[in-house]
């Protein structure tokens, strides 16, 4: 018999569908097999697919949190990948100076000639989103092996984005320039005179003595 | 919920190279000030937050780390941008219990945080709640950190750009529950 799990936010619900995987020992509450699921999204078509199309989700939406959580927006999910996440970022229609912001969802049918499917969502959505992921990854009645990777730190090369470009070229500018106008006025300093050949010497060469009073 | 486990030991003998590659396990001085700050914004929205946190800490088991709220507030305090700062550092297991505090205490707002960042609800009421978010978040910064630092002075300026707030509220909107807590931890634990 088919057993369904549903993770249900304010604007999200998630549902997932399956067969406990007896051969492997698990209670028959338990979902060992995925064999389909479904999104929702207020006010957006319904979206299902299979279980790859749900790892593909969560292996582009949850590495997508992890960055905006440390100040990042950067697209996750390849051209060739099922789903793919990307922020945008454009000017809105009322043309009143204020820009429309939020992350574009990007679904690929595995159907030959279907185009693409793009979702634009909110920040609450999102949150939505990654809230019922998380849930379906903390399930004890979903035991499934969904293999996503551990959240990491970001190394400093990754936080790069974090700072705009006047910013980060602040300090490496700053530090020419101020080569710069040190060695500029390192040419202002005078040069001592050459010494003159037929000049006394001011101390005595060696070996002679000076004249005892 | 069960308690954090304890930090791992860092074995001598492990070559540099390994040892090097090793996530930290320790927040370091942004990674607290950061920290610090996601508190106090969980105190601005929930004007009983302080008092929460207080019960959140025993529901959460955490009595034997922070036994009352004395010894919760001098961990707050190893925030460098505190008025009252103290010295050193603090363990795993202390970070740890901060973490999972803020991503419960996060949990329970979450309707709140949901409805400052969902762009369907009506702008002026929406205005309105940053106002307010912004307001005493400001109030709690000056009271409790230090004037003459200039990332304080930045977040009391009632100029502060909005992405900076929206940035705490989102952070505070992925990191809640449980799956929160390993994003929040990495997050905070960013090279910087």
């Amino acid at each position: 018999m088919k057993l369904q799990r549903r993770y249900d936010q304010v604007s999200c619900r998630l549902q997932v569908e399956g067969l406990p995987d007896v051969s492997v020992g698990q209670s028959s509450q338990a979902i060992g097999i995925i064999t389909g699921w479904q999104l929702q999204l207020a006010g957006r078509p319904e979206l299902e697919g299979r279980r790859e199309h749900l790892i593909a989700m969560a292996e582009a939406v949850l590495p997508y949190a992890r960055h905006l959580i440390s100040g990042i927006s950067r697209p996750f999910g390849s051209p060739e990948a099922p789903v793919a996440i990307a922020p945008f970022d454009e000017p809105h229609e009322s043309g009143d100076g204020r820009r429309r912001t939020g992350h574009q969802l990007t679904l690929r049918s595995s159907q030959p000639d279907t185009p693409p499917l793009t979702l634009r969502i909110d920040d609450a959505e999102l949150a939505d989103l990654v809230r019922c992921l998380d849930r379906l990854r903390f399930d004890p009645l979903l035991q499934v092996a969904l293999q996503l990777p551990v959240p990491q730190p970001l190394r400093a090369k990754d936080l790069q984005a974090r700072l705009p470009l006047h910013r980060r070229l602040a300090a490496p500018v700053g530090g020419a320039l101020a080569l710069g106008v040190l060695a500029g006025l390192s040419w202002l300093l005078p040069t001592p005179a050459p010494q003159r050949s037929g000049q006394e010497p001011l101390s005595p060469p060696p070996g002679k003595l000076a004249p005892s009073r | 919920m069960a308690q954090a486990p304890a930090a791992a030991p860092v074995d001598p003998s492990a070559p540099e190279a390994e040892r090097s590659q090793r996530p930290p396990t320790r927040l370091n001085r942004r990674g607290l000030e950061r920290l610090d700050l996601l508190l106090l914004s969980v105190e601005s929205l929930d004007l009983n937050g302080g008092e929460a946190m207080v019960w959140m800490t025993e529901q959460l088991g955490f009595s034997s780390l922070f036994p009352d709220r004395v010894a919760l507030w001098k961990t707050r305090c190893h925030n460098p941008l505190r008025r009252v700062t103290r010295r050193g550092t603090l363990s795993e297991q202390e970070t740890d219990a901060l973490i999972r505090i803020l991503c419960t205490l996060a949990d329970r707002l979450y309707p709140m945080l949901h409805q400052l960042l969902s762009s369907s609800e009506p702008e002026a009421l929406n205005d309105q709640r940053w106002s307010l978010f912004q307001g005493r978040l400001a109030e709690l910064v000056q009271e409790r950190m230090n004037p003459r630092r200039s990332s304080v002075q930045r977040l009391v300026d009632p100029a502060l750009e909005r992405g900076v707030l929206r940035q705490l509220i989102q952070c505070l909107a992925l990191g809640a529950g449980d799956g929160g807590f390993d994003r929040l931890k990495a997050s905070l634990m960013d090279a910087n």
